[in-house]
């Protein structure tokens, strides 16, 4: 039986653009920002075109924001994503507004598996995978990890490193606990959420960034999908760690361990 | 080696022009005696550090009094030895002045001291949303004065030209410890002999830079970085010609061997991103691509076979990544093996010949030697490196060296190019000079050397070499 994999493709500052709260410290300054797409959706988005690649099938990529996000949509079709859905919604939504929409998705598209970052880097919730198994009643693995380094010949040639058993109705996950690594086998269908040290997300070909401007992508809202997405969430305040105190110079050795005894009294 | 000792009393005349003056530890000798070259020993006599223009005059005008030889000293970042202190001379540093003066916003110029750290100068000016386009891997330790005193080159020289052109200004001291102040902060000035620009690109022999105006630009816009590869020399340069012509600016054009990749990728496990090895790759830069306009230079490319593959980073990481590609090359080559290095430029249009003969040259006289093949390709900058045999003893490999210098710097001669596109000469390349400079253009350089330098105390033995019979 072919795969269907749901993937997501969120927007998601750059973490090379210089992010600081704004002054009012309502949120952060989104002059001058980059953006690009959470890089463990990106990781979800890799490993399932590599189940695909193996085991047949298709994934589909969906994103939730304005006609902005469409840049990640597309870069998810370029990677190798087959279509794309877009949940054409502007303002401000939660992590329960999002789990919502998905469940809807997941109702509608019937994937074997939803494979999502752990957690976005922009507000880091880290909710969104479990609510949605939660609400779908399936099972689930997060913080999907890899067995071997990033640099082994397996993911070189690009193995997947969630593995089907042979009968199909089940996946095998290894994910990251405290101090090790824990192996889990899921019914399908399932929903996985990714952890950094799952795969290396490939580079996009030029030709094949070219096929993903015309490949199908579909617009809904989450009214089409029956969800109310207002937010049951609110940020308050936002303000930027305090600034580190300058350092000094000791004259010699002793110095620096009465320092580091009586001031720092770290020895 | 025993050198002669400092004049009696140079030491104490030095120090009584500012507290802290000099230097003679041992460990402070050894360290600004080097540069990158790593190759020479060093042995300075004294380290200097000036606050000031006013103090370097009387330290150069000491040291013409005295005839002590002067190495002028920046970040030492160079790798021709230019800043190589190894016969007992003073080194002055230039590293204490470094005031940045305001950035002009009108004028797009600012006013920096010698010792201002490039990377610096890049923040400096940043604030003001603007730019010195003079970039290149060491901008965290190389200096303004240095890079003026080298003309430093880079991986932007494409789209910005070489230091000379962002460069109004210059305080220099001569030999004698006489200050000049040349062009000030003018665009134009057609007022005679341009001397600012002797001094640019003089490797420290004319005199010693203390302070410059700096011409400034804004920051480049968004940037798209490619990785392509292609399957030959020919095909790099085909590429070339059809990114000239792109709907876009290009910012850089640089190009690598498959033998520089699997060195790279031994070294730190990284390889360009494509299903099948390439013998050639292709990183383009680009600015501001019209909108739109893009998808048909691309299409053209794969249609018409011009690559075999390509990718555009999708973010500022993968950007890095494709950009650790080509930067991180020389390292790696030292990491895995010895590399012989030299820096040459040709006429675009010999670029071909001149590849195939110096291939035909290692093939014939040099078996075993691995050609590692990268660099500034747009400029017509090849960096050649030719790794050491595995089984050759290092001294055997060094002694052949020498005679494939000699020969390569035959085949460049012959193709009209330079043996040293960007890194200078300094002490490592100046016996090679004849294969790019006639004998006459020399004497025009030592007559000026002379002029500037009549005891000939600033930087010695670098860029000229010794006369016959002296």
């Amino acid at each position: 039986m072919p795969l269907k994999i749901l993937v997501t493709a969120k927007r998601v500052e750059d973490s090379e653009s210089k992010i600081r709260a704004n002054p009012a410290g309502t949120g952060i300054v989104l002059e001058g920002l980059k953006y690009k797409m959470n890089p463990f959706d990106e990781i979800g988005v890799e490993e399932a075109l590599r189940l695909v690649a193996k085991h047949g099938g298709e994934v589909v990529v969906a994103s939730i924001g304005s006609k902005d996000c469409h840049e990640q949509l597309r870069q998810a079709l370029a990677m190798g994503a087959t279509r794309a859905i877009w949940v054409n919604h502007a303002g401000p939504i939660d992590q329960l507004g999002v789990a919502g929409c998905l469940m809807k998705i997941c109702e509608r598209e019937k994937p074997n598996l939803a494979i999502l970052g752990k957690q976005s880097i922009d507000d880091d919730q880290n909710q969104v995978g479990q609510y949605l198994a939660e609400w779908l009643g399936w099972s689930q693995a997060t913080f999907a990890s890899k067995e071997e380094s990033l640099d082994s010949d397996a993911e070189k040639s690009k193995t997947p490193a969630l593995k089907l058993t042979a009968d199909g109705a089940w996946v095998t996950v290894v994910r990251e606990v405290d101090g090790g690594l824990e192996t889990l086998e899921c019914k399908l269908p399932a929903v996985v959420t990714t952890d950094l040290r799952l795969n290396q997300p490939r580079f996009s070909k030029l030709p094949d960034i070219m096929k993903a401007k015309t490949k199908p992508l579909e617009e809904l809202t989450p009214a089409a999908l029956g969800v109310d997405v207002t937010p049951q969430l609110t940020v308050t305040s936002m303000k930027a760690p305090p600034a580190r105190k300058a350092g000094i110079k000791v004259p010699d050795v002793a110095a620096l361990v009465d320092k580091l005894k009586n001031e720092a009294k770290a020895i | 080696m025993a050198l002669p000792p400092l004049p009696s009393g140079f030491r104490q005349a030095l120090d009584a022009l500012e507290p802290a003056l000099s230097s003679d530890d041992a460990q402070d000798l050894a360290t600004y005696g080097k540069d990158w070259t790593r190759v020479f020993t060093p042995n300075p006599a004294l380290l200097v550090r000036p606050r000031s223009t006013a103090t370097v005059s009387k330290v150069v005008a000491l040291c013409h009094d005295a005839k002590v030889p002067v190495v002028p000293s920046g970040g030492r970042t160079g790798l021709a030895g230019g800043a190589v202190a190894a016969n007992g001379e003073v080194v002055l540093s230039l590293e204490r002045l470094r005031a940045m003066g305001p950035v002009d916003p009108l004028a797009l110029t600012v006013r920096v001291e010698a010792g201002a750290i490039t990377e610096q100068v890049h923040a400096h000016c940043a604030a003001a949303g603007l730019f010195w386009p003079v970039d290149f891997a060491s901008k965290g330790s190389s200096q303004v004065g240095g890079n003026i005193a080298t003309n430093a080159g880079g991986v932007r020289v494409i789209r910005y030209g070489l230091t000379r052109h962002w460069v109004l200004g210059l305080t220099v001291v001569t030999g004698t410890g006489q200050v000049l102040e040349l062009n000030g902060a003018l665009e134009k000035n057609n007022t005679g002999v341009d001397l600012r620009q002797l001094f640019i690109g003089s490797e420290g022999i004319l005199g010693v830079i203390t302070e410059a105006t700096l011409k400034l630009t804004r920051l480049p816009r968004a940037v798209s970085v490619f990785l392509f590869a292609v399957d030959s020399l020919d095909a790099v340069l085909a590429l070339f010609e059809r990114a000239r012509r792109g709907p876009f600016t290009i910012m850089a054009f640089e190009f690598f061997t498959q033998a520089c990749a699997q060195r790279l990728e031994r070294h730190r496990s990284v390889r360009p991103p494509f299903d099948a090895p390439s013998s050639h790759y292709v990183l383009l830069e680009v600015e501001d691509p019209l909108p739109g306009s893009l998808d048909g230079w691309l299409s053209g490319l794969f249609d018409e076979g011009a690559v075999q593959d390509g990718v555009l980073a999708q973010d500022e990481g993968q950007a890095r990544t494709l950009w650790t590609l080509r930067e991180g090359i020389s390292e790696s080559l030292s990491a895995t093996g010895l590399p012989h290095k030299n820096d040459i430029a040709l006429p675009i249009a010999g670029l071909r010949a001149f590849c195939a003969a110096l291939e035909a040259l290692l093939d014939a006289e040099y078996q075993g030697f691995e050609l590692c093949l990268f660099g500034h390709i747009g400029d017509g900058n090849l960096h050649v490196n030719v790794m050491k045999p595995d089984g050759m003893d290092k001294g055997a490999f060094l002694a052949r060296t020498h005679a494939l210098d000699d020969d390569m710097f035959r085949l460049v001669q012959r193709h009209q190019g330079s043996i040293s596109a960007e890194h200078g000469l300094g002490l490592l390349k100046k016996d090679f000079v004849h294969y790019s400079r006639t004998k006459e253009e020399l004497a025009v350089m030592r007559a000026l050397k002379a002029a500037l330098d009549p005891r000939g105390i600033l930087n010695p033995g670098k860029v000229l070499p010794q006369l016959a019979g002296t």
